[in-house]
């Protein structure tokens, strides 16, 4: 077999030399096709197989981790929640609409493969600057295309975070996270049951879309690259997705299938495959009965990412029942072949094996390496000139970037309340959905800090998980688990590669200590364009819940005349990057002092208070202090004509960041039953003032509210548009 | 005697079960989900046609749904002058039947639109008798086709037999436009001229149980039922 073939399916030399060693003997285009889908980053892990393995992935609440289509954790009763999120980089660069409608279309399969219904999704957008060419359109694009696909099914979105950074202007991210609620009997696996159970082909026919999405997923790219790629970006239809998911949940509640795979990344050879490694069996399969849209040859059907698409194996007794179901829902369905005992993947076309594989070396033998990496070098301290920054521009600073401003217009463009269950709306802190027919609720928030995980990937990571855990804290949401989606830059680079296994290390630390099992995820590498590589962007999407929804605090403004009380630690101005970057005093990443070690054990302490007073009723509304400081977790709380008047030491104080930190809104009522209750259970706090009537004071000087509140709620709109 | 009711599910529909609870909820009497591919329909007091992507919305929201098999019984339904309530998708749907005038198109900035909105009533008739003069009602709306147009004959025949339910309306304190999707005279619901047949863009299915952001939508049902 040539070697610019060999390269050309994203395979090295070497990988190419251990198959041919182990087959002894040439493989077929098909064959190679396989391995190309089968041996790339997104579908084997294979530069970060050996540091994911260390993150803690089980506890008394998770019933599956890693390693299914969706992690699912125990939510009492009968009750069981699967989430995951899921990247769709590269897809959503080269045809932002399809690329990120696909994505949420994609996460959304993997919920209810495991039988569960989708009952939220969340996203983590990224952009870069809105002066580059492109931001407007991709931005666009991408708010489009989640939209398109959620609204049309019909799931809710909740929540998530979209961020705009010169990092991405060439590199967009875009992770969809979705959550599934799952009886915990009837949870589905990919696990086939029985040998000669039919293997069988549910949904959209296959088309010639997505061949080699997967490897293009796992691939450097060029701006030459884009036009000539946009063939491997996959089409989505929601209508046949809502569709699809109506049929197979009926199947599945009839207990009509005894195993389900969804076609996704390297479609109908990675769901088989996955389904012959689980079970320890083999699969067969007859391609030509494979339903197609157009005449595609062996290899194309293989390798096709056409969207919408199942595999499911079920004891031919129900065969008659399957069709008859799928028909209600007008969906095509076909016997494409049977599990066997062979313990080989065999493809047929023609009357030809084109495929004849051990499962073991396409999925056993995967390669994994242990690439290099280089530690951060210890940075310098250095101290800032905060004397000639003035309040009053500190204020416009913030209101001037997007980062800060109100995200109605993305979020205004998804249903959020769709199925009738939701209880927080993107925008808050974190979203919330009642589970249908109980009390009980689940949140969900999405965060990353890459400026923070970029000057130290160990401490930064664990500030991104306290993020997460501050936003579910804050609506009084017990945290239970994460899901990760690793977004970094060429792993080849050992810097690259030092980001990546030291943010893991940290997510391990916080996960360990916040007992937050990480129970599905997904990894994104190569995201950089023209050589310029992104920031680490380890995004984490947490769940957590509480089991009785009249305990949810609000994040907005109750009433005038409240007090306004801070919890946690503020970091100092010269550890505070995004008050040095925000507020141009830093403009290089060399010249960031180092984060402040994040004390975990305090964060839980502090969390617990606000959990404990959340009970007490003593909290009448309460958001975290993350990038922006006090001041821009107030101007998210504001609410009707409410305002705030604060009296602080030092007003740049407003704008530092926080451990633990979190604003509440206490009635002077419960004034000193709560502060007692912090000083008993040693922690500090700040009365840094009231709630006010239209109006904004800080020490004394009076600002603009209707000026500021405008700005703050319009102007997203007025930057991108 | 107890208030029967109906929703139809046609493929696509997404608040069918949401429009079942409110149903189930609001009117505790006998409740029906009805596939589009029936013949027949029990005799009900109300039906509804949820929202959602009927057939994908594909051709033009709501044509396709408006070919089903039960909509000749929906139609018999509602000659038999019955109440017929279509949310949003259904709204369309009734356009497209013919059960309403006008037609539903693209919002005014061409973009979805998923947000609280408020509404008020505009003339009186049996889905809104429970509702206030000028009283303000919070309901979400979530919508890429609901800017109400029809030509200006039709709006005079619309307002001289009081046809128009609903109007959008500015909240107290909210950022909301009060026209949020650029309707003709900011319409939100119509009803045909015996006003037995509403059809409207927000969603009351959303907003009347007690975690919900606002409980105004239970004033249709409950003025259906009093």
């Amino acid at each position: 077999m040539n070697e610019e073939l060999i390269l050309q399916h994203g395979l090295t030399l070497d990988e190419f030399q251990v198959i041919r060693k182990y087959l002894n003997r040439d493989l077929s285009i098909e064959e190679l096709g396989i391995f190309s889908a089968m041996w790339n980053e997104h579908c084997c892990y294979k530069t970060s197989k050996k540091w994911l393995k260390k993150l803690p992935t089980d506890n008394e609440i998770v019933i599956q981790g890693p390693g299914e289509n969706a992690g699912v954790i125990d939510l009492q009763d009968n009750d069981g929640i699967a989430f995951k999120i899921e990247s769709h980089n590269h897809p959503s660069y080269i045809e932002p609409f399809n690329g990120s409608a696909t994505g949420v279309g994609g996460i959304l399969r993997d919920i209810f493969t495991m039988g569960a219904r989708p009952i939220a999704t969340l996203d983590s957008i990224r952009f870069g600057l809105i002066e580059t060419e492109k931001t407007k359109y991709l931005l666009n694009g991408v708010v489009h295309g989640i939209g398109h696909y959620g609204n049309c099914i019909g799931i809710p979105n909740i929540g998530g975070e979209c961020e705009f950074e010169s990092t991405y202007d060439f590199n967009n991210l875009v992770n969809a996270m979705a959550v599934g609620h799952v009886q915990k009997d009837k949870i589905f696996y990919s696990k086939p049951k029985s040998i000669g159970g039919l293997i069988v082909y549910i949904g959209s026919k296959t088309g010639k879309d997505g061949i080699h999405g997967a490897s293009m997923a796992s691939d450097v790219f060029s701006e030459e690259d884009e036009d000539e790629k946009r063939p491997s970006v996959q089409v989505g239809d929601p209508f046949m997705e809502k569709l699809l998911m109506e049929g197979c949940l009926e199947l599945m509640s009839s207990g009509l299938i005894e195993s389900m795979q969804d076609m996704g990344a390297a479609g109908i050879t990675s769901s088989s495959v996955e389904m012959a490694s689980k079970g320890n069996v083999g699969v067969y399969i007859n391609l030509d009965k494979v339903p197609l849209r157009q005449p595609l040859s062996a290899y194309e059907i293989l390798l096709s990412e056409s969207q919408e698409r199942m595999l499911a194996v079920i004891d031919k007794k129900n065969n008659h029942k399957v069709k008859e179901i799928l028909q209600k829902w007008q969906i095509d369905y076909e016997v494409i072949g049977e599990i066997t005992d062979t313990k080989r993947v065999v493809f047929e076309s023609n009357n030809k094996k084109v495929v004849d594989l051990p499962v073991e070396i396409i999925v056993d033998d995967a390669p994994e390496y242990d690439r290099e990496f280089y530690i951060p070098r210890k940075r310098k301290n250095k101290d800032f000139d905060f004397s000639k920054i003035k309040l009053e521009d500190m204020i416009i600073n913030l209101l001037t970037n997007l980062n800060y401003l109100d995200k109605s217009w993305v979020f205004d463009q998804y249903d959020s309340t769709v199925m009738g269950d939701t209880i927080r709306e993107p925008g808050q802190s974190s979203g919330i959905v009642k589970i249908h027919g109980t009390q009980k609720v689940i949140g969900a928030s999405t965060d990353c800090n890459p400026l923070y995980i970029r000057i130290n990937p160990y401490e930064g990571m664990k500030y991104t998980v306290a993020e997460s855990y501050r936003n579910l804290i804050a609506c009084n949401i017990n945290p239970l688990a994460i899901t990760n989606n690793l977004n970094f830059a060429s792993p080849l680079d050992p810097n690259i590669m030092g980001e990546l296994v030291l943010s893991i290390h940290g997510l391990k630390t916080a996960a360990v200590k916040f007992n937050t099992p990480i129970v599905s995820g997904n990894v994104s590498l190569y995201n950089q364009t023209n050589e310029i590589p992104i920031k680490p962007t380890p995004v984490i999407g947490m769940v957590g819940s509480n089991m009785d929804l009249n305990k949810i605090n609000t994040n907005k403004f109750c009433e005038i005349g409240n007090k306004i009380l801070i919890l946690g630690k503020q970091l100092t101005k010269n550890c505070s990057p995004y008050l040095l970057q925000d507020q141009k005093i830093a403009f290089n990443i060399c010249e960031f002092n180092d984060l402040e070690v994040l004390d975990l054990d305090f964060e839980k302490k502090i969390a617990n208070c606000v959990l404990e007073l959340s009970d007490l009723k003593c909290i009448m509304s309460c958001n975290d202090i993350s990038r922006g400081g006090i001041f821009s977790a107030l101007l998210k709380m504001q609410y009707k004509d409410m305002g705030f008047r604060v009296k602080v030491p030092d007003p740049i104080d407003l704008f530092c960041e926080y451990k633990a930190g979190y604003v509440i809104e206490i009635r002077s009522k419960d004034f000193e039953e709560v502060t007692s209750f912090l000083t008993k259970k040693g922690a500090e706090y700040l009365e840094i003032g009231e709630i006010i009537k239209e109006g904004i004071e800080i020490n004394s000087k009076k600002f603009d509210y209707f000026d500021i509140m405008n700005k703050y709620r319009n102007d997203f709109e007025k930057i991108i548009s | 005697m107890s208030f029967k009711s109906a929703v139809i599910t046609f493929p696509g529909s997404n608040c069918d079960r949401d429009a079942l609870c409110y149903l189930k909820d609001l009117t505790k009497g006998e409740v029906h989900n009805i596939w589009h591919e029936e013949t027949s329909l029990p005799k009900v007091d109300l039906v509804i046609l949820p929202g959602g992507f009927s057939f994908g919305d594909y051709l033009r929201s709501g044509a396709m749904a408006s070919k089903s098999k039960i909509i000749d019984e929906v139609v018999k339904h509602a000659n038999d002058n019955r109440y017929l309530l279509g949310i949003c998708n259904g709204f369309q749907i009734l356009t497209e039947i013919g059960l309403l005038e006008g037609a539903l198109i693209r919002n005014k900035k061409l973009k979805f639109l998923g947000k609280n909105c408020f509404i008020k009533k505009k003339f009186k008739n049996n889905f809104n008798l429970s509702i206030k003069d000028n009283q303000i009602l919070q309901i979400p709306v979530a919508h890429n086709e609901g800017n109400f147009y029809c030509d200006t004959e039709t709006l005079n025949l619309l307002k001289n037999n009081e046809q128009i339910a609903f109007e959008y309306c500015k909240g107290e304190f909210s950022n909301t436009e009060e026209n949020i999707n650029g309707s003709i005279e900011a319409i939100a619901g119509i009803t045909n001229k015996k006003k037995n047949v509403l059809g409207m863009m927000p969603h009351p299915e959303r907003a009347y149980s007690d975690f919900h952001q606002s409980q105004d939508g239970r004033l249709i049902i409950e003025s259906l039922i009093s």
